[in-house]
Parts: C-alpha cells; sequence; structure tokens
C-alpha cells in the first residue's frame, strides 16, 4: 500500500513534474517504457484490479489512435524525407512515424500517471493535503468540497429535469437553434438550484463558525516524511534514468532532433 | 483571499460541478470525434473548457474572478474523474490567466458581450500555447496548427463568451443572483425600465 | 436579575432593493437561560433573516440596512469577532441537503471542531459524544449523502451541538421531512434537553409536534412584526382566526376544535392543542363535512399488469397489477422507498416497465404518441421549478397550446381561464422562479391541466407547503375532480387523505399491500397501520378516542 500512503501533495507534485519531462521528449522508447513502468506501479505494487484499470484505460486508447493518425498525415515537413516506412499501403517518413508514435504514446503515458494518481488517492484527502502542505487558502478548499458534494444531486436533478421537460411535451430538438434552446432549458434550472445551494450551503459552514482563516485544527492531519521525498526523488529519476538509456541506445529525441 | 465572500467560492464550485456533469455528458462524442478526426475534432468544443470563468466573471465582477474561477473548475474537473489528474489544476491556472487578462484590460469594469468572447479568446490563447508543449502540436504543419487555433479562438468567443452570457442573463432572470452583482445590475435595468 | 441568554431590542432590518417595507420591523423580546421559544410566523414574514440577524450573519453578509441591537448573554452582537458568535449561537436550517460540506459524517462533525480550533486527539472522542446525542454513534463512518433526510438533520444538529452553543436556533428543522422523520427529530430533542442544557428557539410556520415541547411563543405577521410574546396556550386563543388567515399550521386537533365551534357544538374556553385534550371535552362529534362526493364511474382509465421496474439491477417494482378508473381520487400511501414515485411514474408513462403492461382507454401504452400521452396524463413533479421551462407565467401555461398550434386568441382565453382556476390571475408577467412556493406548486398544475388531461398524477404536492397554498391547491383538485379529472396522489398527509381521497393504495417493497377505501384503511390495526409509515387522521384518531371512552364508561 506504499504508493496509496504517499502523501497526496507530493504523489501530485510528482506526477506533474513527470508530466513536464515527458513533454519534452519526442521519442516513442521513453515514454514506452515509462508507460510500462507506470503500469507495473499501478498494477503490480499497488495492486490495483486489472480489469476495472482497463476499463479506465480503454478510452485513451481512441484519443491516441486519433494523435497517431492525424500526425502522421499533418505532419511537419520533414528533415530526412527520404528513410520511409510502409503503413496502411502508403510510404511514410520514418521520422514522421516516429514522431507520431512518440505523441500518441505521451497521451497514453500521461493517462496511465493520472490513473496512478486517482486510484490510489482519496480526493478528499488530497484537498485537505493541498491546505496542509501547499498553503491553499481555506476558503477555497472547502468550498471546493462543498461544491464536490452536490456531483451526485446535480447529475439526478439533470435527469429528472430531462423527464420533467418531456411529460411539458418538449420535442427532440431538430435544428441547432432548438438544440440550443433545449439545452438552455436544462442549464438554467439546474444553475439557478445549484447557486441557491451554494448560498445556503455556506451560510450553513459560517454557522459553524467558518471564517475562512489559516488558523485552525485539522482532524485528518497529513504530513510529509522521507518516504514522500524517496517516492519524488525515485520517480523522477527512473524517467531520467530511462531518459538517458534511449539516448544511449540513440533513440531520446528533442523535439526537431536528436540530443 | 480575503475580499472573497465563502458563497463565492460555492457558486464557483457548484458552477463548475454543473459543467463538469453537463461535460462529462459530452465526453464520449469527444472522445469519438478525436478517435475519428484526430486533435482537431476536439477543437469545436473546447470552449466549454472556458465557460465557467466567463460565467463567474460575469456574474461576481471582482477581479480575479476567471482566474480563481477556472482553477476551481479544474480541480472539480478532475475530482470528477477526468483523465488528465493533477495536470488538469495546473492547465485550469493557465486558461484561467487567458480569461482574466483581458478583463484585467477593461479594469474589470466592462462586462459586455464583446468583452465576454475576448475573455472566451484569452483562454483559447493560452491554453492553445500550452497544449502546444503538452500535446506537442508543434509537430503538426503549420497550417494545421493554425487551423486548430482558430476554431478554438471561434469556440472560446461563441461557447464560452457568447453560450456563457446568454446562459447567466437566463438565470438572472429567475432571480436567484439577486445578491451577486450581475442580480443587481438586473435588478436596476428592470426598475429604470 | 440574571442577563437575558439574547435580547433583542428595537430589531429592524431592510433590504437594500426596498428601503421602504421592512423585512423585521421593531422586534423587541428576550430569551432566558434554558427557555424555550418557538417563533411562529407564516412563509415570507422574515423568520430565516432573524436566524440569520441571531447567530450574526447578518450585518456581515447583508445587502441592506439593520438598525437595533441582538446582544447575547449582554455583549452587543457587534462586538464579537467574525465567526465567534456562530459558536454560541448554533443554527440547523430547514434543508437536510445543503448543510454539509464533507463526504462522510465524522468529517462533517469535526468540520465544526476545526473550525472552533479544538486540539486533533480531542476530536474523536467530541464527535462520538456529539454522535451519541443524537443516536447516530453507528453512523460514524458513513457518508452522508447515503444517509435519509432525517438521519441528516439529526447528523447536522449533531454537527452544532458538538460545538456546545449555549443557545440553539432551529430554523423550521422538520419541515423538508415526513411526517415519521419529523416527528423523531422532535423526540431526540426532547431527550436532548433532559441531557443537556441550552435555550432553544425553534422557528416554525406550523405547531404540530411542539406543543409538548416549548409553552412560550412569540408570533408575527407578514410585515415582520410581533403580535403576541407570552404562553404559546393563550396566543393560539387569542389569535385563532388570524393564524390560520396568515398560513400557518395550526395544530390539526385545534383546526377540529375550530370547526366544531363554527358548527355551533361547542365553545372552548381554552382551545385544546393535542387530541387527547381535545378528546376529554364533552363533545359528540361526527366528522366534518366531506368535501368528496364518491362517483360511481366504471370506466376504465388505465390498466397495468404484472408490471416491474429496475434500477441499476435493483427491484424497485414487483409485478403490480392495477385498474385506474375515471372519477376517481387515489391516495398512494407508504414507507419512503417503498416504491411510490416510481410507480407513479410508470403510470404517467414517464418510465417504461421492464415488464409487463400498461394500457391506457384499451390501448397499449407504447402505442401511443409522446405528444397524445401528455394530453391525457399530466404528471406533477414534486420540485415544480423542474418543470418550468419559460420565462414568463403565460407563456408557461401557453406553452403546450402553442405545441397544437392553437390562434393566439384561442390561447389567450385558455391561458386566463387556467391562471384564473389557479389563483395567479395578474401574475402573467412574473418569472416562474419568483413565485412564492405556493403559486409556484400552483402554476406547475396548471401546466399539466391546460389540455384537459384525463389523469393527473401528483408526487407530494402539499409537501412543504404553508397552510393557506395546501388549502388552495386542493381547493383547485377538488375543483378538477368535479370535473372528472382522476386524481392520483402520492401523500404523507393522511388528514388529506381522509378528506378527499376515495381509494387508496398502500405500497411496501415495490409492491401494492393494500387497495381499499380510506375508511377501511382506518380499521386496521395499530401495528399493520405503523408497519407501513401510516399514522391516523386526526379526526379519526378523536374518533376512536372518544369510543374508548364511552366504551369504558359503560363496563
Amino acid at each position: 500500500m506504499f504508493i496509496h500512503n504517499v502523501n497526496p501533495s507530493i504523489k501530485a507534485i510528482t506526477i506533474i513534474l513527470s508530466v513536464l519531462l515527458l513533454a519534452l521528449v519526442f521519442d516513442p522508447i521513453t515514454p514506452f517504457l515509462f508507460i510500462i513502468w507506470i503500469w507495473f506501479l499501478t498494477i503490480g505494487v499497488a495492486k490495483i484490479n486489472w480489469k476495472k484499470y482497463l476499463l479506465y484505460f480503454s478510452p485513451f486508447l481512441i484519443f491516441a489512435v486519433g494523435m497517431f493518425w492525424s500526425n502522421l498525415i499533418f505532419a511537419n515537413e520533414p528533415i530526412n524525407p527520404n528513410a520511409a516506412i510502409t503503413l496502411f499501403g502508403r510510404d511514410f517518413p520514418t521520422e514522421d512515424v516516429n514522431t507520431a508514435l512518440s505523441l500518441s504514446l505521451r497521451i497514453l503515458s500521461f493517462a496511465s500517471l493520472s490513473l496512478l494518481f486517482l486510484l490510489t488517492t482519496n480526493i478528499v484527502h488530497f484537498i485537505l493535503s493541498l491546505m496542509q502542505q501547499c498553503k491553499f487558502p481555506p476558503k477555497l478548499a472547502y468550498g471546493i468540497l462543498a461544491g464536490y458534494r452536490f456531483s451526485p444531486m446535480i447529475k439526478d436533478e439533470l435527469f429528472l429535469i430531462r423527464s420533467a421537460h418531456r411529460v411539458r411535451g418538449v420535442n427532440r430538438a431538430k435544428t441547432l437553434k432548438e438544440g440550443f434552446n433545449q439545452y438552455k432549458r436544462f442549464a438554467v434550472p439546474l444553475l439557478a438550484s445549484s447557486i441557491r445551494k451554494a448560498e445556503r450551503t455556506a451560510i450553513a459552514m459560517e454557522s459553524k463558525g467558518f471564517t475562512g482563516s489559516r488558523d485552525r485544527t485539522f482532524y485528518r492531519q497529513f504530513t510529509v516524511t522521507t518516504k514522500d521525498w524517496i517516492f519524488l526523488l525515485g520517480m523522477v529519476a527512473v524517467l531520467l534514468i530511462l531518459i538517458i538509456m534511449s539516448w544511449q541506445l540513440g533513440y531520446f529525441k528533442w523535439y526537431n532532433g536528436e540530443l | 483571499m480575503k475580499n472573497w465572500r465563502l458563497k463565492e467560492v460555492i457558486v464557483m464550485a457548484t458552477l463548475s460541478v454543473v459543467f463538469g456533469v453537463i461535460y462529462l455528458a459530452f465526453l464520449p462524442i469527444g472522445g469519438v470525434l478525436v478517435g475519428f478526426m484526430g486533435p482537431i475534432g476536439y477543437e469545436p468544443i473546447f470552449g466549454i473548457w472556458f465557460i465557467v470563468s466567463i460565467i463567474a466573471a460575469y456574474i461576481i465582477r471582482k477581479p480575479g474572478a476567471a482566474f480563481i474561477s477556472e482553477t476551481i473548475a479544474a480541480t472539480i474537473e478532475f475530482m470528477l474523474g477526468n483523465a488528465l489528474g493533477p495536470i488538469l489544476m495546473l492547465v485550469g491556472m493557465i486558461q484561467g490567466i487567458g480569461a482574466e487578462a483581458v478583463f484585467a484590460a477593461t479594469r474589470w469594469k466592462i462586462y459586455s458581450l464583446w468583452v465576454l468572447m475576448l475573455a472566451g479568446m484569452g483562454s483559447a490563447v493560452t491554453s492553445f500555447i500550452w497544449g502546444m508543449f503538452q500535446n506537442g502540436y508543434i509537430t503538426f504543419a503549420p497550417n494545421y496548427i493554425l487551423a486548430m487555433f482558430v476554431i478554438r479562438l471561434i469556440s472560446g468567443a461563441l461557447i464560452a463568451g457568447l453560450i456563457g452570457k446568454v446562459l447567466s442573463d437566463a438565470v438572472a432572470k429567475t432571480g436567484v443572483l439577486s445578491s451577486f452583482a450581475l442580480g443587481k445590475e438586473y435588478k436596476k435595468r428592470k426598475k429604470a425600465a | 436579575m440574571s442577563i437575558p441568554r439574547i435580547r433583542v431590542s428595537q430589531l429592524k432590518l431592510f433590504y437594500e432593493d426596498d428601503q421602504k417595507q421592512p423585512i423585521l420591523d421593531e422586534l423587541n423580546f428576550e430569551l432566558k437561560d434554558h427557555e424555550n421559544l418557538l417563533i411562529l410566523g407564516p412563509s415570507g414574514c422574515g423568520k430565516s433573516t432573524l436566524t440569520h440577524c441571531l447567530n450574526g450573519l447578518y450585518p456581515r453578509e447583508l445587502d441592506g440596512a439593520m438598525q437595533g441591537d441582538i446582544s447575547i448573554n449582554g455583549v452587543s452582537a457587534n462586538n464579537f469577532a467574525s465567526g465567534e458568535l456562530s459558536l454560541q449561537v448554533g443554527v440547523v436550517f430547514q434543508d437536510p441537503e445543503t448543510q454539509f460540506c464533507m463526504l462522510t459524517v465524522a468529517d462533517e462533525v469535526a468540520f465544526g471542531l476545526e473550525n472552533k480550533g479544538i486540539a486533533t486527539t480531542e476530536m474523536d472522542v467530541r464527535i462520538h459524544e456529539a454522535l451519541g446525542l443524537v443516536n447516530m454513534t453507528a453512523y460514524k463512518e458513513r457518508v452522508i449523502s447515503t444517509l435519509s433526510g432525517g438521519q441528516k438533520q439529526k447528523l447536522a444538529l449533531a454537527c452544532i451541538l458538538a460545538l456546545e452553543p449555549e443557545i440553539l436556533v432551529l430554523d423550521e428543522p422538520t419541515a423538508n421531512l415526513d411526517p415519521k422523520a419529523a416527528k423523531e427529530f422532535i423526540q431526540t430533542l426532547d431527550q436532548l434537553q433532559q441531557k443537556k442544557q441550552f435555550s432553544l428557539i425553534v422557528i416554525e410556520h406550523q405547531l404540530d409536534g411542539w406543543v409538548s415541547l416549548i409553552k412560550r411563543s412569540i408570533m408575527m405577521n407578514t410585515n415582520g412584526q410581533i403580535f403576541f410574546d407570552g404562553i404559546l396556550h393563550d396566543g393560539i386563543n387569542q389569535h385563532r382566526d388570524r393564524l390560520e388567515k396568515l398560513g400557518i399550521w395550526i395544530p390539526r386537533a385545534t383546526k377540529i376544535a375550530l370547526a366544531i365551534e363554527k358548527q355551533g357544538a361547542y365553545f372552548f374556553n381554552t382551545l385544546p392543542l393535542t387530541i387527547n385534550e381535545l378528546a376529554s371535552y364533552p363533545i359528540s362529534y361526527n366528522g366534518l363535512d366531506k368535501k368528496k362526493t364518491v362517483k360511481a364511474d366504471k370506466r376504465l382509465l388505465l390498466k397495468a399488469r404484472d408490471i416491474s421496474w429496475s434500477k441499476r439491477n435493483t427491484s424497485i417494482i414487483k409485478q403490480t397489477n392495477i385498474d385506474l378508473y375515471h372519477g376517481q381520487f387515489v391516495a398512494v400511501l407508504g414507507a419512503n422507498g417503498s416504491g411510490k414515485s416510481s410507480l407513479s411514474k410508470l403510470l404517467a408513462g414517464i418510465q417504461k416497465p421492464s415488464r409487463g403492461t400498461i394500457h391506457l382507454d384499451d390501448r397499449p401504452m407504447k402505442n401511443w404518441k409522446e405528444k397524445d400521452l401528455r394530453k391525457k396524463i399530466g404528471y406533477v413533479f414534486q420540485n415544480p421549478e423542474h418543470q418550468f421551462i419559460a420565462d414568463s407565467v403565460f407563456d408557461e401555461v401557453a406553452f403546450s397550446l402553442r405545441l397544437q398550434e392553437y390562434s393566439e386568441r384561442e390561447i389567450n382565453n385558455r391561458v386566463e381561464k387556467i391562471l384564473n382556476q389557479c389563483q395567479l390571475t395578474g401574475f402573467d408577467d412574473y418569472h416562474p422562479y419568483t413565485l412564492s412556493q405556493g403559486q409556484k406548486r400552483r402554476l406547475s398544475v396548471a401546466t399539466m391541466i391546460v389540455d384537459d388531461q384525463s389523469l393527473l398524477i401528483l408526487d407530494e404536492p402539499t409537501f412543504g407547503q404553508d397552510a393557506h397554498s395546501t388549502k388552495q391547491l386542493l381547493h383547485l383538485l377538488v375543483e378538477r375532480y368535479n370535473q372528472g379529472t382522476s386524481i392520483v396522489m402520492i401523500t404523507h398527509d393522511m388528514d388529506i387523505v381522509h378528506h378527499y381521497a376515495d381509494r387508496v393504495l398502500v405500497m411496501e417493497k415495490g409492491h401494492i399491500v393494500l387497495d381499499t377505501t380510506p375508511e377501511q384503511l382506518w380499521n386496521y390495526p395499530v401495528g399493520k397501520l405503523n408497519q407501513w409509515q401510516l399514522e391516523l387522521p386526526k379526526e379519526v384518531e378523536l374518533k376512536q378516542l372518544q369510543q374508548k371512552d364511552v366504551g369504558y364508561v359503560h363496563t
């Protein structure tokens, strides 16, 4: 349960750092190896059920595929147009195929990273930790939590409004304008009721003595310990090692050129 | 955060939830669009990402409303399970800066349709610059990049700016905004009429 | 003399947009230590505004002006730092859905403790204790959204109790609860007063349930003025006519007593507030005039056979049969979660049964076009706002007429007629959202009767409404009923069932377990009724009490 127990803020910073580093990479090997590493952590170490994982992961495959082919077709002028690979019965410059592959793998590596975070972190704890470790203002933190609490209610309400409007005889929209009006008719009651809910909640919270001051105690306390730093440094180190490895093997590429 | 009322913050958060829920309903369509059309398929609906900041700024009318609300919206979006994860908070801030810059240029005084549309385009600009970096769009052909950018600008202006304004005005008519800047303005106008 | 817990003097409050009409007008009152006070007033008398003044939210968050002074324990409210006053005056609000910001019960109770700066190590004990006071210790780790409305209100109470305030203000705490949960909440409060010492203010627009707990009452009118401050019993006695006019729910027993007076059968020197009190008077009572005229119309309107429905793999409605006839007034009863709403939506064709068939006018429901179906069946949702789609009251009612392409003149005529019937004349240009609760409810009914629908289904239409709007709504329904519309109404209000329904369906766990007349239903043993979470209408209770007495005398 090591990954579950890493301080949520540190975990988030780790993910963000990794994303920033990965965004500098334009070869397919580095993100590919990194994805394998993250999968190992998620399924092997954090013991996330792989069936569940696949369910969350699969939508990104569509994005990745879209990225791949459009990057192939709409790529910038290649520097070395002679080397070619044949795909789907057409010749493409090797360079372009590599870049396209890299970018779609990049999407998948981002997805694996955020899933690693989402599947091992209690989201409320993350917000609480932001407040305790990252000086996030309490007014924002508790305001966000109060709003987040409404999400199931708002989902139910959207469903109710839909059927309530059907009873009124609202037809299925045929033109774009009708479509927009219908969207507006759904959105307005939803927005109006959520604004009222928000106001009432604010009053209730202030009635419990909430002022937004940082001077408060915490029921759930989050701390940063050595293990959290080990996680952060370890993750960044692995990514750097992967980058160095593919550099040594001659794969690593910055944008528009090799290192 | 001193001059922010708690209820303003919670309103921004619940608005984010509403659009998050509506947005999630659209997401499968977005996925299919990207699958078939590549990243450009996503651009026409990209403006929905900025709508919360436009609505919040238009309703609350305080310096920082666009920036803070977009940060909140991104955080909520990520809590609701959006797959970009923690990086989304950073993205939200970047988008928020674009819109906030436009409102700042009017010294947070003008909230006409044009300003709202420009603010939507402001978010489009900053978010696009980030997208170039994050998704490596820079490797695409210049024409393709330009097309993406123009579509995103239009989407920012129309979906965030125009629709944001129309929805806010419709909500103001219900009277629930009576303690917010937009609701007060609406009451004044009604009295004058 | 000791310092009063609360002293309100010359309190006057205006909202920004209306400088002439004060919301609260020259309020003066005191609350002593350990005193219980009931502030009674109709909706819109400024009760909630007063709550906000008492716990320090106003004037800080007020867009308007506040004059006069409120002092807590002898210290003027102005001298408290923000947040400090709230810790001395704890408030439980009306809406159970909007009082929390955390996801779990323990975190929510902790939230207040954190604000107060209680040490982390002390919190668990305090949380445990507070939950214990409202009998909810077992729910400590639960997610709040899985609790029932009644449990949420008790949790809200626990959150406040954890802060150990000296004064507790409850702002219509039971208005959004069903009768059983409301009763439980008041019982919890009653037990609490024996364990803990605090002063209590209950702000309400209805009296049932509170009578035994609270002796003193302040009564307010729609202009935000106090017109009575004294013993509750005396207040009701003195202002018996005024209260009803204001739309305050007086106790049902008192209502019956008033009706008896009106019949000239007896005059009460002090009006009874409970049924037991009323039964002790030497009155012979034969029931009030019933508004219903039973019509023997046996034409079948709707026939459901073997219908089942499930949601997310849980079966909600199980193999149910119903025949609905023209000209019936049907009440659908049962505990929360017994499937009443789901059944009503199936009957209205809003949801399709997963199995079984429904016939409307001998034609299978699935062969009806949506458009034609809506002209036959109207459905009034619990929250009227969900059904509003237009920007004005007129357009709201005209909407379906316009879809049918009537001439503008015809539309005008029909809309005006319906608005008149629903007592909404003169509100044509109002935005539906800006109407009062009662008006909203009647408008939602208006949109559902504009096509002369032959079946009108309503989901708890009187829930949370004040006495006045309830009366108006029922009047409207009876009028439709007399014109031949069949009415199917989900309700928890047994007095309404008793007076208006000619047929009752009792639901339990997705089945209709009983299909009979109200008169027969009241003859069921109390144990059975309790199991279905039904209670006797007050009139029936009175009759049974009297019969018991008579029986006692004879033996």
